[in-house]
């Protein structure tokens, strides 16, 4: 064996030579091992047989190209995850049902510089991309509810509300906060005040829909953004979510805690602009707060 | 006239190389991915590194947001090349694709960049393949970028623009027919390939006294 | 017989090309315009046996002077010479009446083959 081909099977990537017809002829040690195929089974067979779910339009174009114009194509994980389906490998099992894979094909040419087989890399960044995934939640979640945070609440709101000035759809809000936190705080130390704003978030996250955003506002004050929704239906929800809480029992060490929630609701009009939309749900909150708590007041 | 300055002459025969280039494919695209797209014919000029940044600020001032498909290629002939829509044709450019993308990503930003970089990707390779090809070169290619400027104040990597370099900037327009879709294809390469393109020139001429 | 050739081309490299690639062992005599409007003048004055015609020109375009020269002549024999090969844009000069379309690059061999062709028409004709 060469050098070359003894780094071709020592690296810790895979390497695979096509021919014209995509037919394989070389498959690198790392090949067989996440792929459980020896070299010898699939050398020489249509490399498609063997992963039939390679035959996208996507990756027939790409082979296509490196072989008539010699082409370079890249296949990142950001959009395909993967091209060849292994599992993960180590560690990282949860996160990824499949290995996540950055692959490059490209052209390999005969003494004639005719291009005359293609190259295949995987390179598997798995690792990579669950740091990433990691990273994307905590910028939009709440450490302590799992919920959205303020900043996600931000940007989704004023892409709902371009979505409103583009096409007119309705949009509401509803802003709520725990009555009275302060005082869950000092009767029963923060450890609980902590368990309830985690049991009120997850008992509204549980009825909501999947196109709401329930959010984190501040302290314990919640923003609920919801597309394609008028006052009414807003309100009606926001009631419903007050009954849920006012009956809801909180156990923290030996106690049942119980509280409720005030409600703000506003709705998008034509000519708002994004704080217009929160200016005027934290005013109907104020007014909820003012009529003795535990209400919800609605801003048309 | 020194060694790193194109003659007319030579601006002429690269002239019609490129005409030649980008007509091959274009045919072979469409008949081999089934992409169509019209290709003017290019336009040559040299042009300083340095000034670079601001003549494709004038060039597309009308253009309001744009997003850059920047990819370097490797060979004899080496530079980079920059193909430039205006903002939002990633969405259109979709559909030019026959994938059914998941459906996490049907409206995403990551689709949109990801089509601008496949569509660049293809036309920039076929471009820039056929260009080496006639001159008998062979190249390699990076991975292609995007870059969504909000206004067209290109801010690039400063070795792109080295001052003591000048740059020879290939423009083409070109139009996906079918989608109404049209955008700019720079090359530009330093002087480095200027010696050695001058070269290939003459060489390709030679078959034609 | 073919003596008289226009070659209507914006590009004097392409113009160049083809000529190189004509066979010397015939004294043709060449005549040369830069655009479709002047081509159709030059094939008025010169009365060319053949006409090689590029298909991206300014001031007018390829398929423009070829469909006006065949009005002028019907038996005119104008050959395009072209870098659009796109399927579309060949039917189209075909369409119009082109003898041939031929891709650019040219070669000795292509030429060398389309003016046989010519000239086989050209006798037939005459």
């Amino acid at each position: 064996m060469n050098e070359i081909s003894q780094i071709f099977e020592i690296v810790n990537f895979g390497l695979v030579i096509l021919d014209s017809e995509l037919r394989v002829k070389h498959w690198n040690q790392w090949m067989a091992r996440h792929s459980g195929i020896d070299a010898e089974r699939i050398t020489g067979a249509f490399l498609l047989d063997f992963f039939p779910e390679l035959k996208t339009p996507r990756f027939l174009r790409s082979c296509k190209m490196v072989l008539a114009f010699g082409n370079f194509s890249f296949f990142s994980q950001k959009l395909h995850h993967f091209l060849f389906p292994f599992r993960p490998d180590g560690a990282f099992k949860s996160m990824f049902e499949h290995m996540q894979q950055n692959c490059t094909l490209g052209p390999l040419r005969n003494d004639f510089n005719a291009v005359n087989g293609i190259f295949l890399i995987v390179q598997d960044v798995t690792e990579l991309a669950s740091y990433e995934q990691k990273l994307v939640e905590m910028n939009m979640k709440d450490g302590l509810t799992g919920i959205y945070n303020r900043r996600f609440l931000q940007t989704r709101l004023s892409e709902e509300c371009q979505r409103h000035g583009r096409y007119g759809a309705k949009l509401s809000l509803i802003m709520f906060d725990i009555d009275f936190f302060k005082k869950v705080n000092d009767n029963y130390g923060h450890q609980c005040g902590d368990s309830v704003l985690k049991s009120v978030t997850a008992n509204i996250a549980s009825i909501i829909r999947k196109t709401d955003y329930l959010a984190r506002y501040g302290g314990e004050e919640f923003c609920c953004l919801l597309p394609q929704t008028g006052l009414t239906a807003a309100h009606r929800l926001a009631e419903r979510f007050r009954h849920q809480i006012e009956a809801l029992k909180i156990p923290c060490q030996s106690h049942d805690i119980k509280v409720t929630i005030s409600l703000g609701v506003s709705e998008l009009r034509s000519e708002d602009s994004e704080e217009m939309l929160l200016k005027r749900a934290d005013e109907a909150l104020y007014s909820a707060k003012s009529s003795g708590r535990n209400c919800t007041a609605a801003i048309a | 006239m020194n060694d790193t300055q194109i003659s007319e002459d030579e601006q002429d025969i690269l002239q019609e190389i490129m005409n030649i280039a980008f007509g091959q494919a274009a045919a072979e695209l469409a008949e081999i991915i089934n992409i169509f797209v019209v290709l003017s014919v290019p336009y040559i000029r040299m042009i300083e590194a340095v000034d670079l940044p601001g003549y494709i600020q004038t060039e597309f001032s009308e253009f309001g947001n744009i997003s850059i498909v920047e990819q370097n290629f490797w060979g004899d002939f080496k530079g980079t090349a920059l193909l430039i829509f205006p903002a939002g044709s990633g969405k259109e450019l979709v559909s030019l694709l026959d994938d059914s993308p998941a459906a996490e990503f049907q409206y995403s930003d990551i689709l949109e960049k990801e089509t601008l970089m496949e569509v660049g990707n293809i036309l920039i390779g076929a471009c820039v393949g056929k260009v080496a090809e006639l001159l008998k070169d062979m190249v390699t290619y990076s991975p292609p970028k995007v870059i969504v400027e909000d206004h067209p104040d290109i801010t690039m990597s400063k070795t792109l623009f080295d001052p003591a370099n000048s740059a020879i900037i290939l423009k083409t327009v070109f139009c996906f027919n079918e989608r109404n879709v049209h955008g700019f294809l720079f090359l530009i390469t330093s002087h480095k390939s200027v010696v050695w393109l001058k070269t290939a020139l003459a060489d390709f001429m030679k078959q034609y006294e | 017989m073919i003596h008289k050739i226009l070659i209507v081309d914006d590009s004097p490299v392409s113009r160049k090309m083809l000529k190189s690639c004509i066979p010397k062992d015939r004294e043709y005599q060449f005549v040369e315009a830069g655009d479709g409007l002047a081509g159709i003048e030059s094939f008025k004055k010169h009365q060319p046996d053949v006409t090689f015609m590029d298909l991206t020109m300014p001031v007018m375009d390829g398929i423009t002077a070829l469909m006006e020269i065949l009005k002028y002549n019907e038996s005119a024999v104008v050959i395009v010479l072209t870098a659009d090969i796109q399927i579309k844009s060949i039917n189209r000069a075909l369409d119009a009446g082109a003898f041939l379309v031929i891709k650019k690059p040219p070669t000795r061999e292509r030429i060398q083959g389309v003016l046989s062709q010519a000239e086989a028409v050209l006798r037939k004709k005459s």
